[in-house]
């Protein structure tokens, strides 16, 4: 059996920037460097391609949010009324008002608050079966933003991940693939798409700009560079649900799981792109997250990073993983 | 199995036009202004620049909840802070509690909802042998959003009066454990409130 020859840097480099798009097809190619760089452009962001992958996002985002809500609906009171842990006048101390609005602010009264909670709940599954999907990504997106920006003392890594997330959904075509939708008004396929492009790329840049950031504000820490900060996660009473003190033992442990975990993080941005380093990185991201998850008892933000995640896969694998005999139509011109 | 991915064969034309393809280029360089802008100009430390370029972008990025510092767990992971509070209910009997309860609290994510008020909280609060300038200009910020947990418990649970101390709890080193060393954790009073005349702690 011979090996396909190995891929040299000019033609990974042509593999990046053309895209679908043929570079000599295109009107716009002068081969200029500015050419180059516009036609990359082009590519990247609005070629369109196959909405599975946004549709699967869509399906897993709306069940954290309807997750999220149903959380927020056992004590809407407390998170969102008068006599809640933050009073409404309060909230401008915690968040940059009076930018950050909340359907909250006007609608206080206990029966209000539990009122646009469910609606957001209703929403959120709406989402996830892809029933008049954009209007519920809308919905959705509002009651989110609304109850966040009012409950600034409960929030935490997980809101600002399903945030990104549900911008993305709202943006893009999220009912277009395994939807109801998709099934009432489309039959068994669905067209390829510039605008889920555009929403899946969104997701992918945000989640590299949190990583880059993330990584960049553990490299101020003394512990990350020694090597010791999963210890003081580990060790941390109120977050272990799961028990790893027998690590206590084990330094040159912690030492390896701190330190790979920074450059993972640190990398991600640059690792992720190139297919030869997608999949280690993406590995890398479900052994992080489910250790969160399972040893920090912080299994919604585990989930939440993992279904960001999940805007690399390209659609080829998740067909494959989900054996849809589905047909994809090209885009419209 | 009728599969059929008919993208194959790359299509010859952008589906948008050029004019509808530079807006939302320009719309896409503004939104990203904004994403990289709130980590930038967020927690300390941050540049003058990023506090100056962020200005213009702050109604975008309040309106669509995006400011955020994506420091998870920087720079150092620290210890947990929980809120013992101690309430006389209307019939003069005591009642004792945390927040947040890991034996109540349930679900998870309900629990992390709590326990976020004592986490942020403990963000404001400086510890009990810092200096007094330093204690007596942090309290005017910790101190409503305590008279507002304080309100909250005394309104859920009937009470007239609450005191509540911060609880830092110790957090062990890998040598404290092999050792079984076990440290006081650190209490910080936050006060006693008390339901006024007008029925507001």
């Amino acid at each position: 059996m011979s090996l396909p020859p190995p891929n040299t840097g000019s033609t990974i480099c042509a593999e990046l920037i053309s895209g679908p798009w043929p570079l000599e097809s295109s009107p716009l190619v002068s081969h200029s460097w500015a050419a180059l760089w516009l036609h990359a452009w082009n590519a990247f962001w609005f070629a369109p391609t196959d909405p599975l992958p946004l549709g699967l996002v869509r399906i897993a985002t709306g069940l954290l949010l309807a997750w999220s809500s149903t959380v927020w609906l056992l004590d809407t009171s407390a998170f969102f009324g008068t006599g809640g842990w933050l009073p409404a006048e309060n909230v401008w101390r915690m968040n940059d008002q009076p930018w950050q609005w909340s359907l909250y602010f006007p609608f206080s009264s206990e029966s209000a608050v539990f009122w646009v909670t469910l609606i957001t709940l209703l929403a959120a599954v709406l989402l996830t079966i892809g029933l008049a999907t954009p209007l519920a990504a809308v919905v959705a997106l509002v009651g989110f933003i609304s109850a966040s920006n009012r409950a600034p003392l409960n929030v935490f890594g997980f809101d600002d991940v399903l945030g990104m997330l549900l911008i993305g959904l709202v943006v893009g075509p999220a009912g277009a693939a395994c939807s109801v939708d998709s099934q009432l008004w489309r039959g068994r396929g669905w067209r390829l798409s510039s605008a889920a492009t555009l929403a899946i790329r969104l997701i992918q840049v945000h989640l590299c700009v949190i990583y880059f950031f993330s990584g960049c504000g553990k490299l101020l820490g003394a512990t990350w560079w020694e090597g010791t900060a999963l210890w003081g996660a580990i060790a941390n009473l109120q977050y272990r649900t799961l028990d790893l003190m027998w690590l206590a033992g084990h330094p040159l442990v912690v030492n390896v799981l701190t330190l790979t975990t920074l450059f993972w993080e640190v990398l991600y941005p640059v690792l992720i792109w190139p297919r030869l380093t997608r999949r280690l990185v993406l590995a890398m991201a479900v052994m992080v997250h489910m250790g969160i998850g399972l040893s920090m008892g912080m299994m919604e933000f585990g989930l939440v990073m993992l279904v960001a995640n999940m805007a690399f896969m390209p659609a080829s694998v998740c067909r494959k993983l989900l054996c849809l005999p589905v047909k994809v139509y090209p885009a419209i011109p | 199995m009728p599969t059929v991915a008919s993208h194959s064969t790359p299509p010859r034309a952008m589906p948008w036009s050029i004019v509808a393809r530079a807006v939302l280029s320009l719309a896409l360089c503004l939104y990203f202004s904004a994403v990289v802008l709130a980590p930038l100009a967020g927690p300390p430390p941050a540049s003058e620049l990023a506090n100056w370029l962020i200005q213009p972008f702050r109604p975008f990025i309040g309106g669509l909840y995006l400011g955020h510092g994506y420091r998870f767990f920087a720079p150092d992971p620290g210890p947990g802070h929980s809120i013992r509070w101690s309430m006389q209910l209307t019939d003069g009997s005591p009642l004792n509690g945390v927040l947040p309860n890991p034996t109540s609290d349930w679900p998870r994510l309900l629990y992390h909802r709590r326990f976020m008020v004592s986490e942020k909280i403990a963000a404001f609060v400086p510890l009990s042998d810092a200096p007094e300038a330093i204690r007596t200009k942090a309290r005017l910020d910790w101190q409503p959003l305590v008279k507002g947990v304080a309100g909250h418990l005394l309104k859920k649970h009937g009470g007239t009066q609450i005191t509540l101390t911060l609880v830092e709890h110790f957090l062990p080193a890998p040598e404290d454990v092999l050792r079984s060393r076990q440290e006081p954790d650190l209490l910080t009073p936050l006060g006693t409130y008390a339901i006024a005349a007008d029925r507001s702690p």
